[in-house]
C-alpha cells in the first residue's frame, strides 16, 4: 500500500485536490446561489438540486473545457513550436514528428514498448496521437456540455425577464457564451506562455518541470 | 483522468441540463390551463390561486380590487391549450395556441404565473403583457 502511494502520489494528490476543490465548489455555489434568491425574493434550492442544476454544470464545464484546450494545444504546438532555454521546449534542432528511431516505434520498438508502438497502420497512428486525439476529445466534449448548461442558464434568465427562449445555435452566436468561453482561454494561454518563458531564467530545485539549477539559460529541452 | 471517466464527465452535465423537463413542462401546462379555464368560467379565486403572489399583488395595486374581481377585468385568453410549453431550469414559457404567452415560475408551491397575456412587439425585447408581477 505505502508502495503505490508512493509510486502513484502525484496523481492521487491531485485527485484528492479535485474532489476537496470541486466539493467546495459545490458549497460555496450554492450558497451564493442562494444569496442572489433572497434578494431577488425567489425560493432557494437544496445543495442536492443545486449540484445537478445548469448554474453548477456551466460554473464547472466552461473552466474544464479550457484546461483540456491548454493541453491539447501545448501537446499539439510544441511538436514543431520551440523556446530556446525553456524546458518545456524540445531541443532546438527537433522540431517535427521525429524519426521512427527517435520515437521507438516499428522496427526501432524495443521489446518493452507498448503493442501498438511496434505494429503498422491505423492502430500505430492512432497510438503515435492517442494522448492528443483523448485530451482533445475531452476538451471538445466539455465545450459542447457548456454550451448545453449555458445556453439552459441562458434561456432561464430570458424567461425571468420575460423574452422569449433561442435555440441552441443561437446562443453559440451569443455574447454570453463567447465572453464564458474567452474569460478561460485568455487565463490558460497566459499561464501556459508564462510558464514557457520563466522557466528560461527561473528554477526550482527537485522539479522537473525546471532545469537543473545550474543548467545554462540557453540550454533548452532539459529537464531537472 | 481516464477516458471513460471523462466521458461520463461530459454527459452527466447534459443529462442534467435536460433533466426532467418533460414532466415539469406538463405541471406548468396544468397550471396554465387551469388559468384560462377559470377565466372562462368566470371563477376568479381559481384564477389567482395560479398567479404568483407578486403578481396577484401587484394588480390588487394597479386596479385597487381584489385580485379576483380584478382578474376578470383584464383582456386574457377566456380558456385554451398551450401549444407550445418551454421549461427552462425553474421558469417556464407557455405559448397558448391563439398566440399569446404566458410566464411561470417553479416556487415551493409548484408553478406559479407570474405574467400573463404577453406579446412580443420588439425583437430581443422583453414581452409586453397585459398582466405581470
Amino acid at each position: 500500500m505505502r508502495r503505490f502511494l508512493k509510486q502513484n502520489g502525484l496523481s492521487i494528490a491531485f485527485l484528492v485536490l479535485f474532489l476537496a476543490a470541486v466539493g467546495g465548489q459545490a458549497i460555496a455555489g450554492h450558497a451564493d446561489f442562494n444569496e442572489e434568491q433572497i434578494r431577488h425574493g425567489d425560493p432557494q434550492m437544496s445543495l442536492g438540486r443545486y449540484v445537478v442544476s445548469s448554474d453548477f454544470g456551466t460554473a464547472v464545464m466552461e473552466n474544464w473545457q479550457s484546461e483540456f484546450l491548454q493541453f491539447t494545444l501545448f501537446i499539439l504546438l510544441t511538436v514543431w513550436l520551440l523556446q530556446r532555454g525553456s524546458p518545456e521546449s524540445k531541443e532546438l534542432d527537433k522540431a517535427g514528428l521525429e524519426s521512427d528511431e527517435e520515437q521507438k516505434v516499428g522496427g526501432h520498438a524495443q521489446q518493452n514498448s507498448p503493442g501498438w508502438a511496434k505494429v503498422e497502420g491505423i492502430r500505430r497512428t492512432l497510438y503515435e496521437n492517442s494522448l492528443l486525439i483523448v485530451m482533445g476529445a475531452i476538451w471538445v466534449g466539455t465545450w459542447f456540455a457548456q454550451s448545453v448548461t449555458g445556453w439552459t442558464q441562458y434561456n432561464s434568465e430570458r424567461l425571468d425577464h420575460h423574452m422569449g427562449t433561442v435555440g441552441w445555435w443561437h446562443y453559440l452566436g451569443r455574447p454570453d457564451f463567447w465572453e464564458k468561453t474567452l474569460q478561460n482561454w485568455q487565463s490558460e494561454f497566459l499561464a501556459v506562455g508564462t510558464m514557457a518563458i520563466f522557466a528560461v531564467y527561473l528554477r526550482q530545485r527537485g522539479s522537473p518541470e525546471s532545469k537543473p539549477v545550474g543548467a545554462p539559460h540557453t540550454a533548452t529541452g532539459v529537464e531537472g | 483522468m481516464g477516458p471513460r471517466v471523462a466521458a461520463l464527465a461530459c454527459i452527466i452535465p447534459l443529462a442534467l441540463a435536460g433533466c426532467g423537463t418533460g414532466e415539469r413542462a406538463d405541471d406548468a401546462t396544468a397550471v396554465t390551463e387551469h388559468f384560462h379555464a377559470a377565466l372562462e368560467s368566470g371563477d376568479g379565486q381559481a384564477a389567482c390561486d395560479d398567479l404568483s403572489e407578486e403578481t396577484a399583488s401587484k394588480l390588487e395595486q394597479q386596479e385597487k380590487k381584489p385580485c379576483d374581481e380584478a382578474i376578470l377585468g383584464l383582456e386574457l385568453s377566456k380558456g385554451g391549450t398551450v401549444a407550445l410549453p418551454d421549461v427552462q431550469m425553474r421558469s417556464a414559457y407557455a405559448g397558448l395556441a391563439e398566440g399569446s404567452v404566458d410566464f411561470l415560475d417553479e416556487g415551493p408551491e409548484g408553478w406559479k404565473i407570474s405574467a400573463a397575456g404577453c406579446r412580443s412587439v420588439t425583437p430581443n425585447r422583453p414581452y409586453e403583457c397585459e398582466l405581470e408581477g
